[in-house]
């Protein structure tokens, strides 16, 4: 598990991306600032209560977020923060994940 | 508008929850293909052309497929467009009779993944999928729809029930549709009390998968068989990455290219008789209407209790792939479009919409990371 998540920001218009992408989507331009974001606002959350083929499926959560300052991206929920709630962001492997902030 | 080229037979397999050992999707093919030729009262030896998309192929390519089916082809493509791909093989085929390349195309889609087959389709869609959504246990595309449903009912104010509205008016149609694999009436108390899969979405709200195929057989207008009117496109566009997945998702590609497929066509939303709008979910049901601008007022309440809801306006009714099943993306959206010609050709039997002579057909698939990434769309006319 590794803090925040990988976020590909375009050196010509500053935008930023996940997943990585090949060219700036906005301006074309090849060049990016690799970088990672900490925390998002969750924008909609969805509980999977069943996965086609699997039998025992544990019910798991997932949301839709807005990185600070970055791309939308869908992250696993590890606790039950809901819909307007800042979170932290990690990574486990290479997919982003995300949980209340740890008051500081 | 296509002049030089038309649709001139529809065919489809059985459709079955279950196939049986030893089945495949290969033999579904077999059975599409023969009954559209049968349809079309074409021979194999006839067909120079071959469009085909299948989940089910590798790693045979399109070129082994015309080998088993014993086609020597002078055209042959094979698509990747998912719940698109039916009507974009349809484009292509439709531009391949156009221009001469080949007189006859055949167009074939048709899966057996069975449900574990179908989870890991799911799970490695394409690289975005594979490295940041399935570790997640996203759900496959159900999670992703979820997600987009929740957007959508915040911005238009929309009810679960307006959903079920949509699956029960489809449920309706395909009880008048032997091929369905769900024919029987679904009322808005069973639709409401159905699981949760994805909150919000639930089980009636899912595609299901099934195991089955389509052919579709696109030709010069005089190959068609006679003392049956014709069906020809008059007007057909596509679009591919519309948005790099930034925006919402509650609008589709058909956003790109609506007016433009209007205009060419020459008819208006409101000309249209009968509509086959691709249907993994209600809510891109919705999108896709509210794209090509068949909601008035784009006041989707209105249209899922009002339009839908009191049975105004026909929409799927072959039963979409919400009752029929959806045997893999590309079959399912072949469905829509074999549903469109029977209906501007007056064979829908039971199911047929009376005078119907204009139909609009989706497509719309290929689930990047935040909803899809390909649309198309057709206006199809009975010609006497
Ligand atoms: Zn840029």
């Amino acid at each position: 598990m590794s803090a925040g998540v990988p976020i590909w920001r375009c050196a010509g218009c500053g935008v930023a991306y996940f997943p990585e992408p090949l060219l700036c989507p906005r301006c074309h331009g090849g060049k990016f600032e690799s970088g990672r974001v900490h925390e998002a606002l969750i924008e909609e959350v969805s509980v999977i209560r069943h996965m086609i083929g699997q039998e025992n499926w544990q019910p798991r959560r997932i949301a839709s977020v807005l990185a600070t300052g970055g791309p939308r991206m869908t992250v696993g929920l590890r606790d039950e923060s809901g819909p307007g709630a800042t979170i932290e962001l990690f990574e486990e492997g290479t997919a982003p994940f995300g949980r209340a902030k740890s008051s500081a | 508008m296509f002049q030089n080229a038309a649709i001139i037979g529809v065919g489809q397999s059985a459709y079955t929850r279950r196939p049986e050992p030893g089945q495949t999707a290969l033999h579904f093919m077999r059975d599409a293909v023969v009954a559209a030729l049968d349809d079309a009262r074409l021979n194999a030896k006839d067909i120079q052309g071959m469009a085909v998309a299948s989940f089910s192929l590798a790693p045979d390519s399109a070129v082994d497929l015309a080998w088993k089916l014993g086609l020597s082809l002078r055209w042959l493509a094979q698509d990747t467009n998912g719940g698109s791909a039916g009507m974009s093989m349809l484009g292509n085929a439709l531009r391949a009779v156009e221009t001469g390349t080949a007189e006859t195309v055949l167009i074939l889609g048709g899966d057996a993944t069975g449900l574990a087959g179908y989870a890991k389709v799911a799970a490695n869609y394409n690289t975005a999928t594979q490295k940041h959504l399935s570790p997640l246990g996203h759900g496959g595309p159900n999670g992703v729809y979820a997600l987009v449903a929740s957007r959508q009912i915040k911005k238009y104010g929309l009810e679960k029930s307006d959903y079920g509205h949509i699956a029960i008016a489809q449920r309706e149609w395909a009880a008048k549709n032997p091929y369905a694999v769900y024919r029987a009436p679904l009322t808005m108390d069973e639709y409401l009390a159905a699981p949760l899969v994805a909150d919000p979405l639930s089980r009636y709200d899912c595609v299901p998968v099934v195991a089955g195929a389509q052919a579709i057989i696109v030709a010069r207008p005089d190959r068609a068989p006679k003392g049956r009117p014709g069906v020809r496109v008059r007007a057909h566009r596509a679009s591919y990455n519309y948005d790099n997945q930034e925006g919402d998702g509650l609008q589709t590609g058909i956003s790109t290219f609506a007016s433009e497929l209007w205009q060419e066509a020459g008819v208006r939303p409101d000309d249209i008789d009968v509509a086959s709008i691709y249907d993994d979910y209600p809510t891109m049901v919705l999108a896709q209407s509210s794209d090509l601008g068949l909601i008035p007022g784009n006041d989707l309440a209105r249209f899922c209790r009002v339009t839908i809801g009191e049975r105004r306006f026909p929409m799927n009714t072959w039963g979409g792939m919400l009752s029929a099943g959806q045997p893999g993306g590309h079959a399912g959206g072949l469905n829509g479009i074999s549903e469109a010609v029977l209906q501007c050709q007056h064979r829908a039997g039971e199911r047929q919409v009376k005078a119907a002579r204009l139909a609009v057909t989706t497509g719309y698939g290929m689930t990047m990371y935040r909803y899809g990434g390909t649309a198309a769309a057709a206006i199809l006319e009975r010609v006497e």
